[in-house]
């Protein structure tokens, strides 16, 4: 990895080099501020006259003004680019005026720019042109079987689904990851469900879960658990986030610290996951060991020395010992 | 960035950059940071708060604030804005379900006038993930080409993971940078 850093940095070199020596044989710097005011001021006269002309007289096509708008938004660049080459040798007065005349020239190809498509510019208005009650980001219709694709109603490219357990109820929910290539896996909107994730994954989300069970082998990214109620979670990852839960008992093993965010009623434990290859799983993720961390949870909502109100540690009398889900009955593929 | 403060930089020459990590939480703002530096990535937290890194890169010194991005603190972004040449906005390719969040949240910091001069890198991260969107698929979700005529702004599809990619995004980010800002000698 390093010397792959290093050549890279190498070639980094070469090509600057590369560059810089190109730079000073093709362009010709101004050499005095006299040559560098007359270039700056011809250019800034085309420029001007040429946004002016396109206020009167411009294509009807959009892609063509679009075209014809970069054109000038380029030309302003090179402008831009002329002043800081010529910098050091004009006198501060004239880069401050120099620099004031770029952002007045860009504050004309803005108001050019809304004039000629005004509707494209401001994103904001598109999307509160399609805002639709029903595709609110905050909405909660665990019920909804297109909840993943209607969520991203508002964004202008459609998404793909990742692969994952969704809309079950009173299910058990099983997946090996060994062997198959998936890397980011989801479980979102369930009710009432136990589900067992064995192998190793590298990504898992987490998504409106209720009275579910959810044991799973060890993740070498992150897991990121957003709205829970009444659940347990056994799991073992590099980084676990939870946002959005109430009354849930989590066993973790972390490689670095669990954080809480808008979570209340949440009691931890240490990993107490067992399964057929679980140890082998462990140590290809690095997480064969103990860290602790289960016990070192930070509050995104509670920034004090003081414990915080929303998690405790799970009393040794109510935890489970092991929960072993190679012997547990029932179960289908559901994938 | 005010007019002062470049004016300020050209005559010192101190080829210094300030550059703004931001992005949602668990996109790797963190991990990108260290793995540039040369750090070890394996057992890192969720950002509570801010790091500060200065690094040498190329000829010159990057001052990367990296700012943590849960939902709570994603109000004090505003307060790391003053005087950023260069903004780094960090997309979890793989996190399907956030991009409108993600959309949501970039949309609101362009507005920000205080980074209207710093350029703009969009790190498509987490590349390595099978199931990942690619940096052209993000750029359609982000809606990009709408962008601010006047932005200087590029995409790169990096892993913070295994370091690919984001050599080649700081490289774009520092060379536009210096080309606004520095004399180039």
């Amino acid at each position: 990895m390093l010397e792959r850093l290093s050549n890279r940095e190498q070639i980094r070199l070469d090509n600057s080099l590369a560059r810089r020596s190109d730079s000073d044989s093709h362009s010709n710097l101004p050499s005095s501020s006299t040559t560098f005011l007359s270039r700056f001021s011809d250019s800034k006269r085309s420029i001007e006259s040429r946004i002016d002309l396109s206020r009167i007289d411009h294509p009807t096509d959009p892609s063509q003004v679009r075209s014809l708008l970069d054109n000038i938004s380029a030309s302003i660049s090179d402008l831009e680019k002329l002043v800081a080459e010529s910098s050091y040798l004009l006198p501060s007065y004239e880069v401050r005026s120099s620099l004031k005349t770029i952002s007045d020239l860009k504050q004309a190809l803005e108001t050019l720019n809304s004039e000629l498509i005004p509707r494209k510019k401001f994103t904001f208005k598109n999307k509160a042109a399609k805002k639709d009650p029903t595709a609110e980001p905050n909405e909660t219709t665990p019920e909804n079987p297109e909840s993943v694709s209607t969520k991203h109603g508002n964004l202008s490219f459609p998404v793909r689904d990742s692969p994952g357990f969704r809309n079950r109820k009173g299910d058990i929910l099983v997946k090996n990851f060994k062997g198959s290539d998936i890397g980011e896996f989801t479980v979102s909107d369930l009710d009432s469900c136990e589900v067992r994730l064995t192998g190793s994954v590298r990504a898992l989300f987490i998504h409106r879960l209720s009275n579910c069970k959810v044991y799973a082998g060890p993740v070498t990214g992150s897991v990121l658990i957003d709205e829970a109620d009444g659940c347990v979670f056994v799991m073992a990852s590099h980084q676990i986030r939870i946002h959005n839960a109430k009354g849930c008992d989590f066993y973790l093993r972390v490689r670095s610290r669990p954080i809480i965010e808008d979570t209340s009623g949440v009691r931890f434990a240490p990993y107490c996951l067992n399964y057929e290859g679980v140890e082998e799983d462990l140590k290809g993720a690095s997480l064969d060991e103990e860290t602790g961390n289960w016990a070192n949870v930070d509050d995104f909502r509670w920034l004090r020395a003081v414990q915080s109100p929303n998690w405790s540690v799970l009393p040794e009398n109510e935890r489970f010992e092991v929960v072993n889900i190679s012997t547990l009955g029932g179960g289908t593929d559901g994938n | 960035m005010g007019l002062l403060s470049i004016i300020r930089k050209i005559k010192r020459k101190e080829k210094e950059m300030r550059i703004l990590m931001v992005g949602l939480d668990n996109s790797g703002k963190t991990t990108i940071v260290l793995k540039i530096n040369g750090e070890d990535t394996s057992v890192i937290s969720p950002t509570l708060g801010f790091n500060i890194k200065t690094l040498t890169y190329q000829k010159y010194t990057l001052n990367i604030w990296d700012v943590g991005g849960q939902k709570t603190i994603r109000s004090y972004w505003r307060n790391y804005f003053e005087e950023t040449d260069g903004l780094v906005w960090v997309v979890d390719s793989s996190d399907l379900r956030r991009l409108d969040d993600c959309k949501m949240e970039l949309d609101n910091l362009l507005k920000e006038e205080r980074l209207s001069g710093s350029s703009l890198l969009i790190l498509a991260n987490k590349q390595d993930i099978k199931g990942a969107l690619t940096p052209e698929e993000i750029a359609k979700v982000l809606n990009l080409e709408a962008m601010d005529k006047t932005r200087h702004w590029n995409i790169v599809g990096c892993s913070a993971y295994t370091g690919e990619g984001l050599l080649e995004g700081f490289d774009w980010l520092v060379q536009d940078i210096a080309s606004r800002i520095y004399v180039l000698d």
